[in-house]
């Protein structure tokens, strides 16, 4: 386990900027963390049909709770920049319905609501996952055009419509695309089982 | 418990983008308490993400976007809203936690055998969530939706054209499909149900549901 941990921190080079802020609160790992991150996380809130400001200002938001749970960040379950996606993921969700509700109250529902309970499940396939190499790798076998409709459906919460209006390609290929993509996703679970 | 009928990978990969309505996001959330299957997959979909965001092309921030960060780093955090709402002890087990802590209205008759449960989302929502609760042997009434509805079973067992459904096992509904599903023996069946539009019943019972329909 250890030493899967050790490869995985390798794997990953933000890792270690994460651990430095957890052991010495260390600024300039979080100068780099932030000015590498920031301005990515801008733009997926951008696309998530976010305004530029709201979307600095959750940028904002996800790195300060880089700096504040760092401690709780586990190298062995995400890389550092899937962790940050989910948080920041987290934080659009909690905005907009701070928005919705006025803006007034501070809003943290998102995080309980994608906390899966603590009792782990006897299923192989879980470990298949800790290796998050291997997604990447999968994610290469897909085509640049595989990716990008997986992209516009899921993280740009794009409709298939709009994605094939966008894209100029039929709806059907649209679809057929996604499933395809989709099982090969699927397939890099089913691998192990 | 093994589960056999799950979500599509669409409606998971969508989960985890944070891409569902609230109430869809609990009948998912509910599935994934019970099945590491689906768990694992909704895993790969956030690495997926976080694939994608390393691979944005970045922003051009605000000037002196980092200066504000760094002057930000030692002022406390905001207070979490703890919310420690009593929770119902006579819920079914099966459900996470977060739905646990939501307000749970009181069981209702709607037809012979049944028995609905609202449950409040703490955010408006275009699917409504509840539990139904249905007895041993009913044969439930043929009905039509306008939208889609997520069944995920919490106890109990029905069957259907589609098969059998038990503990943990995810069934989506849509306008298109007609099922009729039957309880089996055993205990009473209670589904967590996640639907989008009305409900369209014809008939007596029809007519009975309609307060149920409209809550
Ligand atoms: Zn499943």
């Amino acid at each position: 386990m250890t030493s899967s941990g050790e490869r995985r921190r390798r794997d990953d080079p933000w890792a270690a900027f994460v651990e430095a802020i957890s052991v010495r609160q260390d600024r300039e790992a979080f100068a780099a963390l932030f000015s590498h991150f920031a301005p990515r996380v801008t733009t997926y809130l951008m696309k998530n049909r976010t305004s530029q400001q709201q979307a600095e200002e959750i940028a904002q938001e996800a790195l300060l709770s880089v700096w504040r749970k760092a401690q709780l960040y586990d190298p062995r379950s995400a890389s550092v920049s899937t962790w940050i996606f989910t948080i920041a993921r987290n934080l659009r969700i909690d905005a907009s319905r701070r928005e919705r509700r006025g803006g007034a109250i501070h809003v943290d529902e998102a995080e309980a609501e994608f906390a899966l309970d603590d009792a782990p499940l006897p299923d192989a396939r879980m470990a298949a996952v800790q290796s998050e190499a291997r997604v990447r790798d999968a994610m290469r076998t897909l085509s640049s055009q595989q990716l990008k409709v997986i992209q516009m459906s899921f993280f740009e919460d794009k409709t298939h419509g709009e994605i094939a209006r966008t894209l100029q390609i039929p709806l059907g290929t649209v679809k057929s695309r996604l499933r395809l993509a989709m099982n090969r996703l699927r397939g890099l679970l089913d691998q192990d089982a | 418990m093994t589960i056999t009928h799950h979500p599509d990978e669409e409606m998971l990969a969508a989960y985890a983008a944070g891409a569902l309505d609230l109430g869809q996001h609990v009948a998912i959330a509910t599935h994934l308490a019970a099945c590491g299957r689906c768990r694992a997959f909704s895993r790969v979909c956030e690495c997926v993400g976080g694939a994608m965001l390393e691979d944005e092309a970045p922003a051009a921030l605000a000037e002196g976007a980092l200066d504000r960060a760094l002057r930000r780093l030692d002022a406390p955090a905001p207070a979490a809203s703890a919310k420690t709402q009593p929770v119902a002890d006579d819920l079914p087990p099966g459900l996470p936690a977060f739905v646990k802590g939501y307000d749970f209205g009181p069981w209702r008759w709607i037809a012979p055998r049944i028995h609905v449960r609202a449950i409040a989302l703490p955010e408006p929502s275009p699917t409504r969530v509840l539990l139904l609760r249905s007895a041993p042997g009913t044969k439930l009434i043929h009905h039509e939706h306008t939208g889609v509805e997520l069944t995920c079973v919490l106890t109990g067992a029905f069957s259907h054209e589609g098969g059998r459904y038990g503990p943990g096992d995810f069934d989506l509904g849509d306008p298109s499909v007609e099922h009729e599903p039957h309880i089996e023996a055993g205990p009473p069946c209670i589904c967590l149900v996640a639907m989008q539009g009305d409900l369209k019943f014809g008939g007596l019972v029809g007519r009975l549901m309609q307060p149920f329909v409209s809550f």
